[in-house]
């Protein structure tokens, strides 16, 4: 039903879960297009990834040198022009030092990586993710070293007003408190929204099957994909 | 004027060399001596003892000799594993020693033609003040390479004892997949071929790495040692990976070979020696990342992230293209010629020039005398009777060798790759390969406080815990790959020790019937004459029956039935974590390996119909014995509301509860089938016993005699935070 709905993933050098990318696309029956960083225009496409990774071995700072690659001048521009963008982990950090999202990821306050299961609330409804209800408990994998969102003084209130804080870090029940906050995030942010910029921690593509763990990343990437509750393919 | 002590080679073999060569080396030719001649390269104090374990199984592709071992797990995948250590330049510098392991490791994989899908860590410890800080740089290390070049760490061991704390372990475990039929390795470089180094640009690091740090004891000059290890760079790394992958996915290389110990002499000569080919190498090709870099530099450079490929004249366009896609520097260094020497020259100057027959295969090994093998250490004796005690309970599960890992592994992604169904939270991993396919157990042990005890005993038992892990699955054992650790191989008792091992890791894979398809030795583990225990780290690779539905390892509710498979008739604490506790380690004792074969077919025959025997859980007993397995069965679930209550003989005591025999399970069925229980001794020749069942109050309790309790929320604290003392 959606084998035309065609998604790209860019792919810097150092990327590490485009695979994983893909693959998740591709079993939601969506078709995935590998954009190459030394590209300096997109295809026809409907979604673009950046996925999450190591892009240029996080060397300066995350994401800082992606942001400044090729490829990202036709993604601003097709942002621009109202494609909706994705940016997974590293994704979300390229997203931030490109000036795409706002805000910024910094190291994780224990100075170390973190990997785990993290429940994380859908904090705002947003017709980027049709079917995903306010409220809504996902449970997906974290793992990153730089993680911890922070905002310029006085930013965070315009955010939530706005509606432009998407996920929040929060128990099983949906409850936000400091003991479920894994990194130090500002309010528990997860993930925010910009238009039709979209930038997360967590790793949908890593949550697409039960046998995985849980299968709620397939709800939030068919979600962006039109594929929800008003889209069922 | 270069002595042969100043490569690392003792008098002996300097003569040997004058011999086989019927002339005096130059300087450049006596160094790639000191380096292929090095413990660290020739295996030459163990590869006589290697030689007789068991290589061959219905399932081995590739078995010891390659930069890792093969194994087919079905019609379309081959897996190819290897544990390597990086023990020295890990306590010399943790952070980069730990990650240059994982990434050296994985390049093995690579050069097979294999896609890595997993690691694990395998790490031994000291209890002094430096410990902890040493723990925390190298799991640093090794998630700062793992985690950047993307390949899950699924699971792993961490064990503590004073003895490592001058020569902490750091081995480390890489599992990769690659097309059945698919062959690749170092083996293949055929005549008119071109020589291509890819990735770094070579640099002054790691000179020597092989011969002075790794291939001999620490003493006071550890020091100075730093500038021998490397720095690593995962992100050349997962460059040089994919575009590895991409010229063996084509076909395109008849060779590949990693740069590890020893740079381009090991790579060069073991090329040419696999191939039965000449190479010439021509050091002014190379990229050097320094300057004025001089040939003895360039050939014994350690600097990671490179890789030879033997490249035939028609492939080298394609070859060429693919790298500059990736970025990836390379430069045509030299040729496969016939013959059977490495021939080093500089433009059109030879330096040096030498048969491989003899800088490869020439060097003298340690010859096996059969009183190397015997085992007459002296061993205290083995723990009376001994009544259950509270406190015991929270000291074992405490105790740093039983803990909760979690501050370790969530440092490592665990999940990258979606293969991981059961990661590091569970004793042992199961990966998905794809829809339809088999897929992969993965378990890894190292006991080494069984094998300071008695090597060959201990050396049996870390094999049978092994298989026990993946038995659990219902898991056919394809292989295995052993890391040997041990002292200075010169002194007698470190080497008999190592002896005692292998051969004892040697009869277990006999009896068991699992090949040993490679491995690793690491010696010279000693600092100022106090080795290290004589440590093997064991890795098994299984194929898991059904990876969308892996076996639980914790009851589901309460009413069910726990049993114990294939209980020891005479429980022994030696070699326990409760013996060292009350300062009477005993020793370890002799397995029944035929009862511990016959309960892994049971298993293995069991678990396929696990539904139809009312199997619901099983988990495998291992350090801390029989109580740590209980109650981790217990304590890891959410929320922790199942207890259990053992109800056990009169007369049993803490060896029932505590020991460590490996080969034991802990079954938890549903009573409904506690006929098919009671009698599968009669019909299945392995003994059962039933101990009591799951409760539905979160405490265990143990009677004997008198009735012990365990609050959970107790144990889980021990668990968590260790001690007794924050208990009570």
């Amino acid at each position: 039903m959606n084998n035309d709905l065609s998604v790209g993933i860019v792919v810097f050098p150092g990327s590490n879960c485009d695979h994983d990318t893909i693959a998740a696309i591709s079993s939601l029956g969506a078709k995935p297009v590998v954009l190459d960083y030394r590209l300096h225009s997109l295809p026809v496409l409907d979604r673009v990834i950046l996925p999450g990774g190591f892009s240029y071995g996080d060397y300066l700072r995350s994401g800082a040198l992606a942001a400044a690659a090729p490829i990202m001048d036709a993604v601003e521009q097709a942002a621009a022009d109202g494609l909706p963008v994705l940016g997974i982990c590293n994704g979300f950090q390229i997203l931030c030092e490109r000036g795409l999202l706002p805000g910024t990821l910094l190291p994780n306050p224990s100075g170390e990586f973190i990997c785990q299961w993290q429940a994380v609330r859908v904090a705002s409804e947003s017709p980027l993710f049709t079917g995903l209800d306010q409220g809504r408990v996902l449970r997906l994998p974290i793992a990153h070293h730089e993680g911890s969102y922070r905002v310029a003084q006085g930013q965070l209130a315009e955010l939530f007003e706005r509606g432009q804080i998407f996920l929040q870090y929060s128990d099983a029940e949906g409850q936000l408190h400091g003991l479920t906050n894994p990194n130090g995030s500002v309010a528990n942010i997860a993930g925010v929204q910009n238009r039709n910029v979209v930038g997360l921690m967590p790793h949908p593509e890593r949550a697409m099957a039960a046998y995985l763990g849980s299968r709620d990343g397939w709800d939030l990437l068919a979600s962006w994909l039109g594929m929800g509750e008003n889209a069922v393919c | 004027m270069l002595t042969y002590q100043d490569v690392g080679l003792s008098a002996r073999e300097d003569q040997e060399i004058v011999r086989l060569l019927g002339r005096r080396p130059n300087e450049l030719e006596l160094g790639l001596f000191g380096a292929l001649w090095s413990e660290h390269c020739s295996y030459k104090s163990s590869k006589n003892l290697l030689a007789q374990l068991p290589h061959q199984g219905q399932f081995v592709v590739q078995g010891p000799g390659g930069n890792a071992g093969v194994v087919q797990l079905s019609a379309d995948w081959d897996i190819a594993f290897k544990i390597e250590s990086h023990n020295h330049p890990s306590f010399v510098e943790p952070l980069q020693g730990a990650a240059t392991g994982v990434g050296g490791i994985l390049r093995d994989i690579v050069a097979m033609g294999a896609r890595p899908i997993a690691i694990a860590d395998i790490l031994k410890f000291g209890t002094d003040e430096k410990a902890p800080g040493l723990l925390h740089r190298v799991v640093e290390g090794i998630g700062a390479y793992g985690n950047a070049i993307g390949i899950p760490n699924v699971t792993g061991s961490l064990g503590f004892s004073a003895v490592y704390d001058a020569n902490p372990l750091v081995n480390v475990l890489a599992v990769g997949m690659r097309r059945h039929g698919l062959h690749v390795g170092a083996d293949g470089a055929r005549p008119e071929s071109v020589l291509i180094l890819i990735g770094q640009g070579t640099g002054r690091d790691g000179i020597h790495g092989a011969s002075l740090l790794a291939s001999q004891d620490f003493g006071a000059e550890t020091e100075e040692m730093r500038p021998t290890v490397q720095v690593g760079d995962p992100f050349m790394g997962k460059l040089l990976m994919e575009a590895t992958l991409a010229i063996v996915d084509q076909g395109l290389a008849d060779a590949v070979q990693d740069l590890g110990a020893a740079g381009l002499t090991s790579s060069t000569a073991e090329l040419a020696y696999a191939s039965s080919v000449g190479v010439v190498v021509d050091v002014s090709k190379v990229i050097c990342r320094e300057q004025n870099m001089n040939p003895y530099e360039i050939m014994l450079s350690e600097t990671q992230e490179r890789m030879l490929l033997s490249v035939p004249k028609k492939n080298l366009a394609a070859v060429l293209e693919i790298l500059t896609w990736y970025e990836v520097p390379y430069a045509e260094i030299g040729r496969v010629v016939a013959g059977d020497f490495l021939r080093v020259v500089a433009e059109s100057q030879v330096l040096a020039e030498l048969p491989t027959s003899v800088l490869v295969g020439g060097c003298p090994r340690l010859p096996v005398t059969h009183d190397v093998w015997i085992w007459d250490g002296d061993q205290p004796a083995a723990l009376e009777k001994t009544r259950l005690e509270l406190t015991w309970g929270y000291q074992v599960i405490g105790h740093p060798d039983c803990r909760d890992r979690s501050s370790v592994y969530q440092r490592y992604d665990s999940m990258i790759g979606l293969r991981t169904v059961w990661g590091p939270e569970h004793d042992v991993a199961v990966m998905h390969i794809e829809k339809g396919s088999p897929g992969l157990c993965v378990a890894v042990t190292a006991p080494a406080r069984w094998a300071a005890l008695d090597s060959y005993a201990g050396g049996i038992g870390a094999v049978a815990a092994a298989l026990s892990l993946v038995a659990t699955q219902g898991a056919v054992p394809l292989g295995i790959t052993d890391g040997i650790n041990a002292g200075n191989p010169e002194n007698s008792e470190p080497h008999r020790k190592m002896a005692a091992l292998i051969q004892g890791i040697g009869k277990a894979a006999e009896i068991f019937e699992v090949p040993v398809t490679g491995g690793n030795v690491s010696l010279h583990n000693e600092t100022e004459g106090q080795a290290i225990w004589p440590t093997a780290a064991i890795g098994v690779v299984a194929r898991h029956p059904n990876p969308e539905q892996p076996i639980a390892d914790a009851p589901p509710y309460a009413g069910t039935r726990i049993l114990v498979l294939n209980p020891p008739g005479k429980p022994d604490l030696g070699g326990s974590v409760l013996a060292e506790i009350l300062g009477h380690p005993g020793s370890y004792p002799v397995l029944d390996v035929g009862a511990i074969q016959h309960s892994l077919h049971f298993l293995a025959e069991i678990i396929s119909q696990a539904k139809n025997v009312g199997l619901l859980a099983c988990r495998a007993v291992g350090i801390g014995g029989l109580f740590v397995a209980v109650a981790k069965s217990l304590i890891t679930k959410t929320p922790m509301a199942l207890g259990a209550h053992l109800v056990l003989a009169e007369d049993a005591d803490a060896r029932f509860v505590f020991n460590e025999m490996a080969g034991q399970w802990v079954l938890f069925v549903e009573p409904d089938f506690k006929p098919f229980w009671d009698q599968v001794f009669e019909t299945h020749g392995v003994s059962v016993i039933d101990i009591g069942l799951v409760t539905d109050s979160p405490e265990l309790m143990i009677t004997a005699g008198r009735a012990i309790t365990w609050p959970l929320i107790d144990l889980w604290r021990a668990y968590r935070k260790g001690g007794v003392r924050d208990v009570r």
